[in-house]
């Protein structure tokens, strides 16, 4: 019972012109302390709801009816007060957005923003000690010229630069729980598989557990110990990371597989048409851990 | 007959803490039909490079030829129609106070494309070919995911009936089965109507499997460019052979080509 994390029959809604549209439907997930757990699945499946539900950012919006189980390092997120669901975010929880310009702000230098991050775990941190650390972070995600950087607002970078200070950021306080929606969308190759050792050194050095959003499959594969495949709103696959890529089980989950681009040239992978098998009950591998 | 011409283009921004020198020298050439990929170093120019193509900013030197004609700021409807970009950021790209169908529509009403009554017809279609479905065109950009809104700036660009589309990053929030289908509908559109593609991405194997020719970029500036089938068996620059040495792959015999790349001198 070491689980950070513990979604239960999660379902989300959301009001519109013409009555409720269901989004998820149900999804069970949990991830244990230092776990690094991957979600994929398809554009507009769910992946990014759940994280915002897990950081009590949806409960509080007006056109969304939220249902379910939440449970964060034993503490139950959906009967917390606002307020306390505000204290953990930051500090006990982070998390990397998928689109950073919808989380930094376009009026503050990237250093103000990293110390008012900072200020939230440290009230007293001076400006020098911010600005040292902040360069230290900086420096970590690979950016060459950290004091430019944080003398910059958002504009002035280039959307790699501003993905990589959000993960700075995100990392700065050493969380319990870090959601990272898509993090190296924006990356190239080199500065992401920098990025992404820097996220494990995380998770090994303070025992931070990660839920990781990508659908680059290639880097699911390196950095996940457990995976959940998610379709329509509907977790259909779940295992250790090795047994969904050796052996996937579910029809979806394996026309994903499929459909990865790869370097060796073979052409663009066919399209299959939905099918009913998609919808088919989840897949459970034997619980290796 | 080349479509576009890159003549020796730079830019420099002038920041509080001095210049920074985002493209130097520049130049390229991108054939009628063709599709271009553009890759390289994060920060290192591809963005800065879209967005001169496009106009939204004004090279500090050399120019960019559309078509035979010189290209200035002062551009004519016909050519602001004729080159599309699709950002790399797809939620500063649309506006929050308009449906995202609205969106797609205004590039049509803009540059007078097809008749008003067969306007939001053709709006719907276009978010159905990037398997949006067209009763979505009624939200906005905040209640969709951040794949579908990527979507959206595709079928924008697309509705307006380019000869040039500038692609920055445009699949990299859609997951492979989506990814396919738009990187399907591009090849079409290329096939039958001709159109020309700069093909910005972080995703090599995606290169790999839709482009003619390849452009590596590192620290602004142009480090190599050739055909595709030769950049990736026989790259010349060692930051190219990195670059392919170092994508995270899920098979083997992608597994072997990359460590052919990475052990090679
Ligand atoms: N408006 C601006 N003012 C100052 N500097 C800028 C501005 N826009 C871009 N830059 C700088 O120019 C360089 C190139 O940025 P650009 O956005 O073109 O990179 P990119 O190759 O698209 O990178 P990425 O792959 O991360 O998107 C970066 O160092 C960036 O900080
Ligand atoms: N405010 C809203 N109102 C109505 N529907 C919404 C709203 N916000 C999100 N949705 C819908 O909820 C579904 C799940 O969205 P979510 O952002 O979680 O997808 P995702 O799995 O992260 O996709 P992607 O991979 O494209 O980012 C989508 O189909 C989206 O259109
Ligand atoms: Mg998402
Ligand atoms: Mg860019």
């Amino acid at each position: 019972m070491s689980d950070i994390l513990d979604i239960r029959d999660l379902t989300l809604a959301f009001k519109g012109h013409r009555g409720l549209t269901e989004v998820l439907h149900g999804i069970s997930l949990r991830i244990a302390a230092g776990e690094r757990v991957a979600l994929v699945g398809e554009s507009g499946s769910g992946k990014s709801v759940t994280a915002r539900i897990i950081l009590g950012l949806l409960q509080e919006t007006g056109s969304a009816r939220v249902a379910g189980q939440v449970a964060f390092d034993g503490r139950d997120i959906m009967a917390m007060h606002p307020r306390d669901r505000a204290a953990l975010r930051g500090t006990e929880m982070s998390m990397i957005f998928q689109d950073p310009t919808s989380s930094l702000n376009p009026t503050f230098t990237i250093g103000r923003q990293f110390a008012e991050v900072m200020h939230r775990r440290a009230p007293r941190l001076s400006r020098t000690a911010c600005n040292a650390r902040a360069t230290e972070m900086l420096e970590e995600v690979s950016i060459p010229d950290p004091a430019r950087v944080l003398d910059a607002y958002p504009f002035q970078l280039s959307g790699g630069m501003n993905q990589r200070v959000m993960i700075a950021m995100a990392l700065v306080n050493h969380p319990k729980l870090l959601l990272a929606d898509e993090p190296g969308t924006a990356l190239d190759v080199s500065v992401q598989a920098q990025t992404l050792r820097l996220m494990h050194d995380l998770v090994e050095d303070h025992g931070t557990a990660v839920l990781f959003i990508s659908h680059n499959l290639g880097v699911v594969r390196e950095f996940a110990d457990r995976v959940y495949v998610i379709y329509r709103g509907r977790i259909v696959e779940e295992g250790a990371t090795d047994a969904v890529f050796h052996a996937p089980g579910h029809a979806y989950t394996r026309a994903l597989m499929d459909a990865v681009p790869r370097i060796t040239g073979v052409g663009l992978p066919e399209v299959p048409e939905v099918s009913d098998a998609f919808l088919a009950p989840m897949v459970r591998h034997g619980s290796a851990s | 007959m080349s479509l576009l011409r890159i003549n020796g283009v730079s830019k420099t921004f002038q920041t509080a803490g001095g210049p920074v020198h985002a493209v130097r020298d520049v130049s390229l050439e991108v054939a009628q039909g063709e599709c271009l990929a553009v890759v390289g170093e994060s920060g290192s120019g591809k963005t800065t490079l879209a967005n001169m193509i496009l106009g939204i900013l004004a090279p500090s030197a050399g120019e960019i030829v559309f078509g035979g004609t010189p290209l200035t700021d002062r551009r004519s409807p016909a050519q602001r129609r004729a080159i599309q970009l699709v950002q790399q950021n797809p939620l500063s790209a649309l506006n929050p106070k308009r449906s995202v169908g609205g969106s797609v529509r205004l590039g049509l009403d803009v540059y007078g494309i097809g008749t008003r009554a067969e306007r939001w017809a053709r709006v719907e279609a276009a978010l159905e070919e990037v398997g949006l479905p067209a009763d979505m065109r009624r939200r906005g950009p905040a209640a969709l995911s951040g794949g579908q809104r990527q979507r959206v700036g595709i079928a924008r660009a697309l509705a307006c009936e380019p000869d040039l589309v500038v692609l920055d990053e445009p699949t990299s929030a859609l997951d492979v089965l989506v990814q396919a289908r738009v990187l399907r509908l591009l090849n079409d559109l290329r096939r039958k109507k001709g159109l020309t593609y700069v093909f910005i991405t972080h995703d090599l194997a995606v290169v790999r499997n839709v482009a003619d020719r390849v452009a590596v970029f590192k620290s602004g500036r142009l480090e190599e460019i050739g055909p595709t089938e030769r950049i990736f068996s026989a790259p010349e620059q060692p930051y190219t052979r990195a670059l392919i040495g170092a994508v995270p792959v899920v098979d083997d015999a992608e597994l072997k080509l990359r460590n052919t790349l990475a052990e090679a001198p």
